[in-house]
């Protein structure tokens, strides 16, 4: 049977990746399928409710920058905000909200069932068509062919999805939902490198048998963040505290003991989880010498007594999450309405990709998410949105767009994963980009709000507030260029007294701002500017600040952009190439980078090993032009 | 790699010995037909270098190095044979009849990097001992070739890294409770790290010198002595000497090895005014050599009251107070960078000596690095960018202070190396346990 209209895209999956994908898809203009297998979780938080953290709400900006949906969702759903890192320089600070899971789900749900150009359909995708190594149609459980000129692929966990909780497995996308096992076993016959990730979730507590007294309280932020560029306070629906507490060594000991019940330890699970997330056994393994762990306590929303105890995901019995459970410290009597699990699943070799993430072996197929061996929802999002676009993109016969490492996190992204692969789940960090002192949460919109708009991406609306934003801020940065602070002057005694910067001779404002004592509130005081220019201000003296290091960079990436844009053929030879150490060839001969830059960013590459491939790539193009 | 090489591994002709080196799998069979029997393994054997059954070739040491404990990892037989360059090509020759092709240039130490006896910094160590000139710069590519350069920058880059790995989880994890800005120990780690990287800048500054060595130009007013300076210094009559002034027309050169300190001398037309052309030639020329020198000795008589040398010397420039037999004062050292010397005698020559090799930042053997230039410009920008780090550690900016520390890490990363993102992470995953 098939469906009565094709698409140009097709997005198989409601979860993060699968709705930006969707959302970009259409808003370009593309006509768009989001085909789920349930519409009541699109727009699931499957595991911790939160959007945002260090480096993660970077990527978040840039999605909202772009015209997505995860921020203005963020503050629909935000019970409870925090500024990370503030006291350690506003490159590395972040915004993360607490995210009520039920109101998060209704305001992305809201945004698609909105948007022009995109229809939601309800049925579990288990086949796919292909004509010549191009994909043309996907097939669904009730055996409806769905024809779509590009597929996006976001199957997040339930690709081969198999449950553990102790020595008990089962097949499952998520507790609760079924695998995608046709469509896992279908994927498998393509010529995709195929592999298993795993990720675990911690036990969830009801509330009231909890007592919070013994629990240390963390309210929220004040002031009190917003996600969204075109976000507000009074968007933020009631808000709620965190609470803090502790495992121990009666807790760490009860888990020893079990640890021949985890099949983490016992070989069942093959697939690798992630370092930077490990699970409660492996922290009591692995850091043997700590006699505590800290647990964050948070709500899962305001209508629930629901609790994620963030820090305890575990994949032991029942029987010993809830022994263990009821030795930490105000959870004594708690009840676990849901116990920890551990996931595996499928994932494929982002290596696989191009960057515009469509896979190299099957053309229009992109994918999305986990799928790619990420974890996170924003970094799911972020690839989504990219896919989702690319994937309209050459439907409509235009060029790919992916951002640069230098222009956005999400560039960070996509060119670790589409040039190093995943051997983890991937999850961004700041440390992760070296341009990491431009790309910051604050001018996500200057970076790419006007190519969105270009794009098609960002609606008229949202560019109107950008424009005003960004017209505001030049100003502001005019007027301190501008501005003479005269020797004795009035303005340069005030500005003295409120700075206990000493001036003495004529200095332009912009030169006074550097001195790392004057902020934005001393120019907004000293009458130069208003009040309500304090904002920009603050960014503005953000770019003043680190000046020096942007220049500096700005440099780099010339540099790097004329040597490392040297394209390395398709076919070279690199174990043929003399000089090269073994361990590099066979990393090159894996990887096969398509250009210098990609691949100065090999773990042990060195300028002489660089050299010799910008060598050899020429003599190489030199042969094939004579030839 | 199946093939055998072979090569004469001694440049030609000179010295008193002269070496035949051969790599591959063939050299036990060479050894056989050469020799009549395989030599025990690194052990010096004297044999006589014979055809098979025939007349010898020469005669001297044989050894042998079976694989993989050997200079290139395969089976390695050296023949340490007499100088002689047809005694060496007829050993050479008859080697080549066996299955054994001549080693290209650089081969054996292409073979020695292929498997894994060398890293980079080794390899291109190799380059220099090859092509150093001196004794004291090949004993300075001997150090750095057994690997203690790389192992010294390789050992700074394992110090920022550790650093790193406390700045950055800082950053990337600030709920964990790790914030160690604030930390004394910080400052003291970036304060030694600092003081490693200068040393290092220093010692392969002084490696790099003492092979390419020093460009000194002998400059100042005509009939100084100028001439008579560069004589005494070569030991040999390069110049002519007349007391007639603007006897040296052109520049003449010459050079010398102070204490393996390769020295190139240029004597300079002294400086007047004049009309012949000849000389104005022989001017124009001193200017030139002036421009590339590393430093000038500016000869003054010493009788003269103004001995400043012309201001517009932008190099180094040691005053030397010739003729002092005339004025009868000492020779020797003065302080500061001048001399008093006799060029006639030459007395006060080995103090001007010691300030060449001042000039030079010698050091002796045991402590100069076969630096490249290319790494001496990565540890100076690291150096820079720790001394910036510092500077932001003290204002508490951590996010410049890991910035900087990147870019360090980032120029170590260009002799030994680079430590990805990811590397990164991955260190701190196993230093801190991480993970809501």
């Amino acid at each position: 049977m098939k469906y009565p209209t094709a698409f140009d895209v097709i997005v198989i999956g409601g979860g993060h990746a699968g709705v930006e994908a969707a959302l970009a898809s259409a808003r370009v203009g593309a006509s768009t399928l989001l085909l789920t297998q349930a519409i009541e979780t699109i727009g699931q938080m499957s595991c911790n409710p939160a959007i945002g953290g260090i480096g993660k709400s970077h990527l978040v900006r840039e999605i909202d920058a772009l015209g997505g949906a995860m921020a203005i969702a963020a503050d629909q759903a935000g019970i409870h905000f925090r500024t990370l890192n503030n006291s350690k320089g506003p490159a590395v600070r972040a915004t993360r909200a607490q995210a009520d899971r039920v109101l998060y789900r209704n305001a992305i749900r809201q945004v698609v069932e909105r948007q022009a150009n995109l229809t939601v359909y309800q049925d579990m995708m288990i086949d796919l068509t292909l004509k010549s190594d191009r994909i043309v149609s996907v097939t669904t459980r009730l055996g409806t062919e769905i024809e779509g000129a590009a597929v996006v692929l976001t199957t997040g966990t339930f690709l081969g999805g198999r449950i553990f909780v102790g020595k008990q497995q089962h097949s499952g996308g998520r507790a609760g939902d079924p695998a995608s096992l046709e469509l896992s076993e279908k994927l498998r016959t393509l010529p995709l490198a195929a592999g298993r990730l795993k990720t675990g979730t911690p036990p969830r507590i009801d509330g009231s048998t909890v007592d919070f007294s013994k629990l240390e309280a963390q309210p929220g932020d004040e002031p009190r963040p917003v996600m969204s560029f075109l976000g507000s306070r009074d968007m933020h629906p009631q808000q709620v505290s965190c609470h803090i507490t502790h495992t121990n060594a009666e807790t760490h000991e009860i888990i020893r003991r079990a640890l021949d019940q985890s099949p983490m330890f016992t070989g069942e699970i093959e697939g690798v989880g992630p370092r930077y997330c490990p699970s409660i056994e492996d922290k009591v393994v692995r850091f043997a010498e700590r006699d505590q762990h800290q647990i964050f306590v948070e709500p899962e929303g305001l209508q629930t007594t629901e609790l994620y105890p963030n820090g305890i995901s575990t994949s032991l019995p029942f029987d010993v999450q809830h022994e263990a459970v009821r030795t930490i410290r105000g959870f004594e009597n708690a009840h676990i309405t849901r116990p920890g699990y551990a996931i595996e699943y499928d994932f494929f070799d982002p290596r696989g990709l191009m960057p515009s993430l469509e896979t190299k072996n099957i053309e229009n197929l992109f994918f999305a998410g986990q799928i790619n061996g990420t974890t996170g929802y924003e970094e799911a999002a972020a690839q989504g949105l990219v896919a989702g676009l690319n994937a309209a993109r050459k439907v409509a016969g235009q060029t790919a767009w992916v951002p640069q490492r230098h222009e956005a996190y999400i560039g960070v992204l996509i060119d670790d994963l589409t040039t190093m692969g995943a051997n983890e789940p991937y999850r961004m960090f700041t440390s992760r980009a070296e341009y990491r002192l431009r790309l910051r949460q604050d001018n996500a919109d200057l970076r790419l709000t006007p190519v969105g708009r270009e794009l098609g991406l960002v609606p008229e609306d949202r560019f109107n507030v950008f424009t005003a934003r960004r017209d505001r801020l030049d100003v502001c940065n005019k007027v301190l260029a501008r501005t003479t602070v005269h020797l004795n002057s009035d303005l340069a005694n005030k500005l003295s007294n409120e700075t206990g910067e000493g001036i003495s001779k004529d200095v332009s404002l912009l030169d006074f701002a550097k001195r790392p004592g004057v902020r934005a509130e001393h120019l907004t005081a000293s009458g130069v500017f208003s009040d309500k220019d304090e904002a920009f201000l603050v960014q503005a003296l953000i770019d003043v600040k680190y000046d020096g290091y942007l220049r500096r960079q700005d440099q780099a990436i010339e540099r790097s952009r004329e040597q490392m844009g040297v394209r390395l053929p398709g076919d070279m030879d690199f174990a043929g190439i003399d000089g090269l150490s073994n361990e590099l060839r066979e990393k090159l001969e894996n990887i096969r980078p398509s250009t210098l830059g990609r691949a100065a960013s090999i773990p042990g590459m060195t300028p002489a090993a660089l050299s010799l491939l910008s060598v050899h790539a020429k003599r190489h193009s030199g042969i094939r032009k004579t030839a | 790699m199946s093939e055998t090489i072979c090569a004469v591994a001694t440049p030609p002709g000179r010295g008193g010995i002269g070496i035949v080196r051969v790599s591959g799998p063939a050299c036990r069979d060479v050894a056989q037909a050469l020799l009549g029997f395989v030599p025990s393994p690194r052990i010096a054997t004297l044999a006589d270098f014979r055809v098979i059954d025939g007349e010898v070739l020469d005669s001297g040491i044989a050894l042998y190095f079976p694989a993989p404990a050997s200079y290139t990892g395969e089976d390695v037989l050296e023949l340490q044979g007499h100088g002689s360059p047809i005694a060496l090509d007829r050993v050479v020759s008859y080697i080549l009849e066996q299955d054994v092709r001549l080693a290209n240039p650089g081969e054996f130490t292409e073979r020695a990097f292929r498997n894994d006896k060398l890293d980079l910094a080794q390899a291109e160590a190799v380059a220099d001992l090859i092509a150093s000139a001196s004794a004291e710069a090949a004993r300075a590519a001997t150090r750095s070739l057994s690997g203690e350069f790389s192992r010294r920058v390789r050992e700074l880059d394992q110090s920022v890294l550790t650093l790193r790995i406390y700045i950055e989880s800082a950053i990337d994890f600030a709920e964990e409770e790790i914030d160690f800005l604030g930390d004394r120990e910080q400052h003291d780690q970036l304060a030694a790290m600092e003081g490693l990287v200068k040393e290092l800048i220093e010692r392969s500054t002084a490696g790099l010198t003492m092979q390419i060595g020093l460009d000194v130009a002998i400059a100042g007013d005509p009939n100084v002595g100028k001439s008579s300076l560069l004589n005494q210094l070569l030991g040999e009559d390069r110049a002519i000497v007349t007391s007639t002034a603007g006897t040296t027309r052109d520049t003449l050169h010459g050079e010398l090895s102070i204490d393996g300190l390769p020295v190139r001398l240029t004597d300079t037309a002294g400086l007047r005014l004049s009309e012949d052309p000849i000389e104005v030639l022989g001017m124009k020329r001193a200017e030139a050599a002036l421009e590339k020198a590393d430093c000038v000795l500016w000869v003054v008589e010493d009788a003269d009251e103004n001995a400043a040398p012309p201001e517009e010397y932008r190099v180094k420039t040691l005053i030397v107070r010739n003729k002092c037999d005339l004025t009868g004062s000492r020779p020797g050292f003065l302080g500061e960078e001048s001399f008093r010397t006799c060029a006639l005698t030459g007395a006060g020559l080995a103090e001007l000596r010691e300030g060449l090799k001042r000039v030079a930042g010698f050091r002796t053997g045991s402590d100069a690095f076969a630096g490249r230039p290319r790494h001496i410009t990565s540890l100076k920008r690291a150096h820079g960018a720790l001394l910036n780090a510092a500077r932001e550690l003290s204002a508490r900016q951590g996010e410049l202070v890991a910035e900087n520390l990147r870019v360090a890490h980032d120029c170590l990363g260009e002799i030994v190396g680079v430590t990805t993102s990811d590397d990164l992470l991955g260190e701190i995953f196993a230093t801190f346990c991480i993970g809501k």
